[in-house]
């Protein structure tokens, strides 16, 4: 055993940070957060975001980890440092969908003719992606989806609606889940099949998250056609394929750093602020609360840089990750909560000149629920604990009556 | 970077296992929990001949000269097992102090001893408000002829009862701080005026009230240096605070799957209580809460072992471990149900324990004081 990081991973790690410190300089301080360069209407936040991801294209930041044949950098744990740089800082400019998710499964799972097609754009930063995943009536139950993708000729026909689209509305184009055999069985019946967002037919409509926010959309698709090569894996084989995908969403290095920032920026305030004549750093349960959450943190780290370690050698631990997945969302709404306990009467201004650092706090407290719902519900998550993991039996359906 | 053991740590962890298998069933921790000794000669002469007192001790003295990440890997699976007994006290109490600190002649005198289990060792620390605090040391050690002269009462010695030595930390000046004036001895357990009681705790360990009267120690029994004792101490605290949360992980890394099986076997309802969802998910959070503490635990024995600095990863993995361990088997007994609260059960086993391991070597609220000033609060 051994926790110490190479010298050389050290540096990489260290120029990762420094770039990073360097493009916050820069942040728009109507960002609370990466996610809040997204909204359609904050014209700085999209161009900030512009700004990052050109940056971290240029050094080749967007192909951590890629092999030499698409002009890949660094290794596996780069991608880690890097997503801990970002999450410390808040820095935008990495598409978690595109780069994160699509491009490593493309590499696992992709035709060459779709890697040389689709890779290159992403590594260059020249695309957005999102995920026409959930519907309406398809969320935790995904595989029960009814968007339709019919083959005619050299095309598909897709008709239906997507819903919870993060950033479709600034997306180039989507990778989505689609059934392709209306007989087939449940799992064996869906394919997945990249969409370009600008056919004709897609039309995407704002779903505002509960402070007025807009990340989130609903996609409708009319007849929409897609070239057949467009296909990823085989015909109804595309439950599988994203089964591939969901290992990639869950590694959670970079928001325990961000976590681990929170923690910092709340110290720093105890630190400076009085009430009533007395610093909050002197307040007892607040040292205590801070103390446990500091824990929990760095209880987190230790756990991300296992997995990493563990995925670095592909030896992944699924379980560890749903756990994983679970325990630092639910730190994230646990913290959000803290803080606005101890920001005291002043945690529910907004943004304004009332608001203490700039209303951060009560923006955290709504963004922090996104972790723990969405890439599976941690309910979900503890199913696969439950039955992959500790060999519990699957509970029998319930039966439905009338 | 590496987060694995070794394939020699994989192996010393299974021969560890099997041996307790056998050696240590439910039933005998049962009854050494319940004798008066606390002690079983077979188990501590068998861990003797398998060389675990010796794991730490240099080779120089008759020990195996590993490493106390090494040690680790013994203490995860007692923990397991919850082996009662004075193996630990003798390890981190004992045979610690000694080799930091003590001279060569005490070295040759008790690590080849302590090594092959011939000598069972403990501390004699806490004092009226059992806290680790220096200023609540007031047992004192005056000097009179050729040694010194010990008085005062101790609390919370561990396996006293048992024990051959106790290393008592005793206040021999009043310096400027509570920290100065502090001074350790090795005491003969069998010296005059030394007299044991066992405290009725809820771990049943033989936790005993040590009672010093004019009790007299040679000179060449001051261990480490006069009036310095306090950072041997807090060496033994800190170390201790690491260990006791190794042992604890240990039986965390049972309560989850014992749980499952007994879940399994348990049948309401023409089925297995395992199959309910609800109960499901309760132990989907047993198993995050434990595999969260996890590497916590890992990190921090992998740096103490290797001697980096860890005050800050020592306190925040024994406060995590505290709550992460007194919750699981908080649940355990409630997934047993009514049968949690029988005796006949292991629930109340593990939930005695992590009660006894949580005020250990510092309680939560000790070690978040610590993280606080560690994590910048002024």
């Amino acid at each position: 055993m051994d926790f110490r990081l190479s010298e050389e991973q050290e540096k990489r790690r260290q120029q990762f940070f420094d770039v990073c410190r360097e493009l916050e300089q820069h942040k728009p301080a109507s960002l609370h957060s990466a996610m809040d360069a997204f909204e359609t209407d904050s014209e700085e936040g999209i161009a900030y975001e512009q700004f990052c991801r050109k940056e971290f294209a240029k050094r080749g930041w967007l192909r951590l980890g890629w092999p030499p044949e698409y002009d890949g950098v660094g290794r596996m744990m780069d991608k880690v440092f890097f997503g801990e740089a970002t999450g410390y800082y808040g820095i935008p400019g990495v598409d978690v969908l595109g780069v994160g998710m699509l491009a490593p499964m493309l590499l696992e799972e992709g035709s060459e003719e779709t890697k040389k097609k689709f890779l290159p754009p992403i590594g260059k930063g020249e695309v957005l992606w999102c995920e026409l995943w959930s519907e309406p009536n398809a969320g935790s139950d995904l595989a029960s989806l009814a968007a339709a993708a019919v083959k005619k000729g050299d095309e598909y026909v897709i008709n239906g609606q997507k819903t919870w689209t993060s950033f479709a509305h600034r997306a180039d184009w989507g990778f989505g889940l689609f059934r392709t055999d209306p007989q087939g069985k449940k799992h064996r019946n869906l394919s997945f099949i990249l969409v370009d967002m600008k056919t004709p037919g897609v039309t995407v409509k704002p779903l505002y998250y509960f402070d007025g926010k807009h990340f989130y959309n609903e996609v409708f698709l009319d007849d929409v056609r897609v070239p057949v090569e467009n296909l990823v894996g085989e015909e109804n084989k595309g439950w599988q394929v994203s089964q591939t995908l969901a290992a990639f969403e869950r590694s959670s290095v970079g928001a325990v750093m961000s976590l681990h920032r929170q923690v910092e920026d709340l110290v720093k305030y105890c630190n400076e602020t009085r009430v009533g004549g007395k610093l909050l750093a002197h307040d007892s349960v607040i040292r205590n609360r801070l103390a446990e959450a500091a824990c929990e943190i760095e209880a987190n780290r230790a756990l991300a840089y296992h997995i990493a370690d563990l995925q670095d050698r592909s030896e992944m631990a699924p379980f560890d990750a749903s756990a994983i997945k679970v325990y630092t969302s639910e730190l994230m709404e646990r913290l959000a909560a803290l803080a606005l306990d101890i920001l005291g009467t002043y945690s529910q201004v907004k943004t304004s000149r009332w608001a203490p650092q700039n209303g951060a706090w009560e923006s955290n407290c709504h963004t922090c629920f996104i972790a723990s719902i969405a890439m599976g519900t941690n309910e979900i998550q503890k199913n696969i604990i439950a039955w992959y993991g500790l060999g519990m039996p699957r509970p029998p359906k319930p039966v439905v009556t009338g | 970077m590496d987060t694995t053991f070794t394939e020699e740590q994989e192996m010393l962890r299974k021969s560890a296992a099997d041996y307790l298998a056998k050696e240590m069933p439910e039933i005998k921790v049962r009854e050494i929990e319940e004798s008066e000794s606390g002690l079983d000669v077979g188990f501590w002469k068998g861990m003797g001949e398998l060389g675990w007192m010796g794991l730490v001790i240099p080779e120089d003295y008759d020990g195996m000269g590993m490493t106390f990440q090494d040690l680790s890997v013994i203490l995860e699976e007692m923990g397991k097992n919850i082996a009662p007994g004075p193996f630990f006290c003798t390890v981190m109490e004992g045979s610690y102090p000694i080799m930091e600190v003590g001279s060569e002649e005490q070295k040759r005198e008790f690590l080849p001893k302590i090594a092959c289990g011939e000598l069972v060792m403990s501390m004699a620390l806490l004092e009226g408000d059992g806290i680790y605090e220096a200023s609540d040391m007031k047992v004192k050690a005056e000097a009179k002829g050729e040694g010194y002269v010990i008085n005062g009462t101790k609390v919370f010695v561990e396996q006293a009862n048992n024990a051959d030595y106790l290393i008592c930390a005793a206040r021999t000046s009043e310096g400027a701080t509570a920290e100065e004036g502090i001074t350790l001895f090795i005491v003969d357990a069998k010296t005059a005026g030394l007299s044991v009681e066992v405290m009725p705790t809820i771990g049943m360990e033989k936790l005993c009230e040590v009672t010093f009267r004019d009790v007299a120690v040679p000179k060449e029994k001051l261990l480490g240096k006069l009036d310095d004792g306090w950072s041997v101490v807090k060496e033994v605290v800190e170390r201790g605070a690491i260990a006791k949360a190794v042992e604890s992980l240990g039986a965390m890394e049972a309560i989850v799957p014992t749980t499952v099986d007994y879940l399994k076997q348990r049948v309401q309802y023409d089925q297995p209580c395992a199959q309910y969802q609800a109960l499901q998910h309760i132990l989907a959070d047993m198993f995050i809460v434990m595999t969260a503490s996890r590497y916590l635990v890992y990190e921090a024995v992998w740096m103490k072992s290797e001697g980096l600095a860890c005050s800050k990863e020592i306190a925040m993995a024994k406060s995590q471990v505290n709550q992460a361990y007194k919750e699981l088997s908080r649940l355990m007994i409630r997934m047993y149900g009514g049968n949690g609260t029988n005796r006949e059960f292991k629930p109340g086993l593990y939930y005695r324990r992590a009660k006894a391991a949580d005020v250990r070597y510092g309680a939560t609220g000790f070690h978040r004081e610590l993280v606080a000033r560690e994590i910048g609060l002024a």
